[in-house]
């Protein structure tokens, strides 16, 4: 048991000192969100003493900006969890590690959730009575008080997930099935129900006829399906791009240039797998029958230094194992050459897209003069047949598909779907507002047209419709399957939904008041800069999180390491992420 | 640890450090913190008779330190076999807002940032539909031709949805059917002001102030002792007042005699005699299922 704990806090003081250690650009990063957290500290302080008169609110529009970023980021939360579905019902493993950045971001999320309501109250000093048992918890009446438990619960199930996958893998250890998989399908309940709660709570409430209405509930799952999505594509190649070494490809001229067919080729031998084995030690564990059988198929290659085994974007069936010399793998990414990783003998390359039939992501080429073994894919799964070898192929592999492009066409799909059923939504509910004309619809003719001389939402409510729409266009059409067009469109997504469920949602409901009077609601610098504070301390979290976690995944963060100091992650031990 | 990182982390800390204390110096504004006593204060349905009375007590201190005056506050419970209602006489009323400034003073309400209970409404004659009120007229005489007013306050639901939000309990509705807030439990969430169909609910965005000179002494509980910061609060039927055997500032003070208040379950009071005989009497947004206390009538 004391050793238990013991290990555990080794994990957690290497973590946290993974999370302070980094390159300038890491810790100007950091440095920056710090700065902006202590001004919103600031601007939270002034609004602790003086209480909410220093914000945009008033008896009229008694909730702003900070209910409305609460509400959008309910959503985020939920929907940053539902990845799961497709890998644990589906079996997709291509979102099988994002599942674990998904749990990170709902975490993130929540916890700024929490800051957020904590914000808004006007007697934090008194949150004690909110706690169940010791003060007065009106449950199950009050829809704040399903939203107390299920977020707070919420929190858990993902902290103790995350937290017991990471530090499997830090140990390497097979996680235990019943430590996770029942908490993994209750979080998935759980991120419904948190989104539910909150709609509920607007829904509730019948002297407010804008949120009176039974579609807000699935208006909310869907746009959090599309905005939570597309921030992980988002979050994730920010990951991708700083976890993967970024010097230039300048000095590799055959990157780019015709290939140069100046490799000697000749039918592989017995001793060539020896070889082999000599570099790659769970090769010795395939019988003799199986490497006969392997044998008409494979090659063995002299590549002179700078000649390419494989290239970019071309389609190929061969693996490559490196006997001899090393092979430096390049990725072209918008027109620059990024070195993902270099290749020693015993090491393998291009035995993703052989398996999985796909195009070849990066290009590799022989730095050195160096002797290869090609397989085809046929051949590699014959090999792979002995379990040694498959399991060190496969977690190379995995090492290297943390975060693989059709992952994030996978979240393409979900964000394109959700999107489509958001907008869908969104016109039955503008249709029953405007064309039934009855007087309920005061709020909607205010957030859309202006009442009575009042548009402060006008302008805002168009430009969240209109991102929408395009944005609706662009996952439908082919372009978004470019990272650039997805990137763009995720963008939209996120500042569309984050205005109509924000501005859009919350605040017309209080215009005009239940008594008719029309009164405008702008948040002050003040609420602004709490604001911005909250969003910096949730990037920050994710941030540390990612950190933490991006080294584990990839087996750099181990209990085996424990001995020696870390390497500092960017520059001693670029991470490779793909090939 | 070498000398130069030394130094370097030191440098690191004390510029955080500073950092953090500088943004922590608005709290030196705060002059209310709340001591001990008020943070683990018990609440209302929980305190014993002798915690009450202690309760009681701090709060006349308090009130006597900060306004120069020893109040009176007392914890007055429903009196058994009274349900208060309200009726008003939309023929009679002139909206000269008259109960609006007694609520004020009776109350203690917040005279900067001003606090009002009741909003009078301003609405030309046939119509009841509140997108056609006019909540600020500044006529220089009422009333006037062509329009009728109608004074909105807190309707003592029977079926209060603001009293179902409250995720503490802090608001409640008592036995004599009166919604009262407990100031010293409430968390500021202002979800029952969200919840209100009538808009009756009131929240002290800062620090209320009142005139020394302009305290009312005479004070409750559930009622109008002073606020703080951060608290929601809206009209109890002057419960100060109505539980003492007394009527509401607001009705004292009409001079046209527009409002009666009175106990529904005695079948001789007003209010009885009102529903019972007139024939039209209007529960405000009656479609929303609260069944109002606060009954709305014609003369005719």
């Amino acid at each position: 048991m004391r050793r238990a704990i013991r290990n555990y806090s080794v994990f957690l003081g290497r973590c946290a000192r993974i999370a302070l250690e980094g390159d300038w650009r890491y810790q100007a990063w950091m440095g920056l969100l710090t700065v902006i957290c202590l001004l919103g500290l600031n601007a939270y302080c002034r609004q602790f003493a003086h209480g909410l008169v220093v914000t945009g609110m008033s008896d009229e529009v008694s909730w702003g900006v900070y209910i409305a970023n609460f509400t959008f980021l309910v959503g985020v939360a939920a929907a940053a969890v539902m990845m799961v579905i497709p890998v644990y019902i589906y079996k997709n493993e291509d979102l099988h590690d994002l599942v674990i950045f998904g749990e990170l971001l709902a975490v993130a999320a929540i916890l700024m959730c929490l800051a957020f309501v904590t914000v808004d109250l006007g007697r934090p000093d008194r949150f004690w009575h909110l706690i169940p048992g010791i003060g007065q918890f009106n449950f199950p009446k009050s829809m704040l008080s399903w939203d107390v438990i299920v977020l707070n619960g919420y929190l858990l199930l993902n902290v103790h997930i995350c937290g017991y996958l990471l530090y499997c893998r830090y140990r390497k250890t097979k996680p235990g099935k019943w430590f996770y998989i029942p908490f993994v399908f209750i979080a998935i309940v759980w991120a419904v129900s948190i989104h539910t709660v909150t709609a509920f709570l607007y829904v509730g409430l019948g002297g407010r006829p804008f949120w009176n209405s039974s579609i807000v509930g699935p208006r909310f799952l869907a746009s959090a399906f599309t905005a939570g999505p597309a921030l992980i594509i988002l979050a994730m190649q920010v990951v991708r791009r700083v976890t993967s070494s970024s010097s230039p490809g300048a000095g590799l001229p055959g990157a780019a240039g015709p290939p140069a067919e100046r490799s000697k080729r000749r039918p592989a031998t017995l001793e060539d797998l020896a070889l082999l084995s000599g570099r790659l030690p769970e090769m010795a564990s395939v019988p003799g029958e199986i490497r006969q059988r392997v044998l008409p198929t494979a090659e063995v290659l002299e590549v002179p230094p700078g000649d390419a085994l494989l290239r970019q974007g071309e389609t190929g069936d061969t693996a490559f194992f490196i006997l001899r010399g090393s092979v430096v793998v390049v990725r072209e990414e918008g027109g620059r050459f990024r070195v993902t990783r270099t290749a020693g003998p015993g090491e393998q390359v291009g035995e993703i897209s052989a398996l999985h039939a796909t195009p070849r992501v990066a290009t590799a080429m022989a730095e050195e003069p160096s002797l290869v073994l090609s397989l085809s894919a046929d051949a590699l799964r014959l090999l792979m047949k002995s379990p040694q070898v498959n399991k060190i192929v496969r977690s190379r592999m995995s090492e290297r598909l943390l975060i693989t492009d059709r992952a994030l066409m996978t979240l393409r799909s979900i964000v394109q779907v959700s999107m489509l059923i958001n907008v869908f939504l969104l016109v039955n509910e503008v249709f029953k507002e405007f064309y039934s004309g009855n007087l309920h619809d005061a709020s909607s003719k205010y957030l859309f047209v202006g009442l009575d001389h009042h548009h402060a939402l006008v302008p805002w409510i168009w430009t969240a419709i209109a991102f929408n729409l395009v944005a609706m266009v662009l996952l439908v059409l082919p372009v978004s399957r470019s990272l650039k067009w997805l990137n763009l469109t995720c963008v939209l997504c996120i500042v569309g939904i984050w205005i109509e469920k924000g501005m859009g949602l919350v605040i017309p409901g209080f215009i005009p008041t239940p008594l008719g009077e029309m009164m405008e609601y702008r948040p002050s610098l003040n609420e602004t800069l709490v604001c911005f504070g909250i969003w910096a301390f949730g990037l920050l979290c994710y941030t540390v999180f990612l950190r933490m976690s991006v080294p584990i995944l990839q087996g750099r963060l181990s209990k085996e390491n424990e001995g020696p100091p870390e390497p500092p992650a960017h520059s001693a031990a670029p991470a490779p992420l793909r090939v | 640890m070498g000398r130069r990182s030394f130094l370097r982390t030191s440098a690191v800390l004390t510029t955080g450090l500073a950092a953090l204390a500088a943004s922590l110096k608005p709290l030196l504004d705060m002059n209310d913190f709340p001591t001990m006593e008020r943070f683990l204060q018990k609440y209302y349905k929980e305190m014993t008779p002798q915690d009450m009375a202690r309760v009681l007590k701090r709060i006349e201190d308090e009130v006597e330190q900060q306004y120069g005056l020893r109040p009176h506050v007392r914890d007055l419970k429903p009196m058994d076999g009274v349900e208060y209602v309200y009726c008003l006489n939309l023929t009679r009323c002139i909206g000269c807002r008259k109960c609006v400034h007694a609520c004020v003073a009776e109350n203690n309400e917040s005279r900067d940032p001003e606090i009002q209970y009741i909003r009078v409404l301003r609405l030309p004659d046939g119509s009841l539909g509140t997108d056609k009120a006019d909540h600020f007229y500044a006529s220089k005489s009422v009333p006037e031709k062509g329009f009728f007013y109608m004074p909105v306050q807190c309707q003592q639901c029977k079926n209060p949805p603001c009293v179902k939000v409250c995720p503490v309990h802090a608001t409640w509705q008592e036995a004599d059917g009166i919604t009262v807030v407990d100031y010293d439990w409430c968390i500021g969430c202002r979800y029952c002001e969200a919840a209100c169909p009538y808009w009756a609910r009131r929240f002290n965005f800062t620090k209320p102030s009142i005139p020394k000179d302009r305290l009312n002494p005479d004070m409750a509980y559930l009622g109008n002792r002073p606020r703080r910061q951060g608290v929601m609060e809206k009209c109890h039927f002057c419960i100060q007042r109505s539980r003492a055997g007394r009527y509401p500032a607001c009705l004292e003070v009409c001079p046209a005699g527009a409002r009666k208040f009175g106990n529904i379950l005695d079948p001789n009071s007003e209010v009885s005699y009102i529903l019972k005989s007139k024939r039209v009497f209007i529960q405000l947004k009656e479609e929303m299922g609260t069944s109002p206390r606060f009954f709305y009538y014609f003369d005719v």
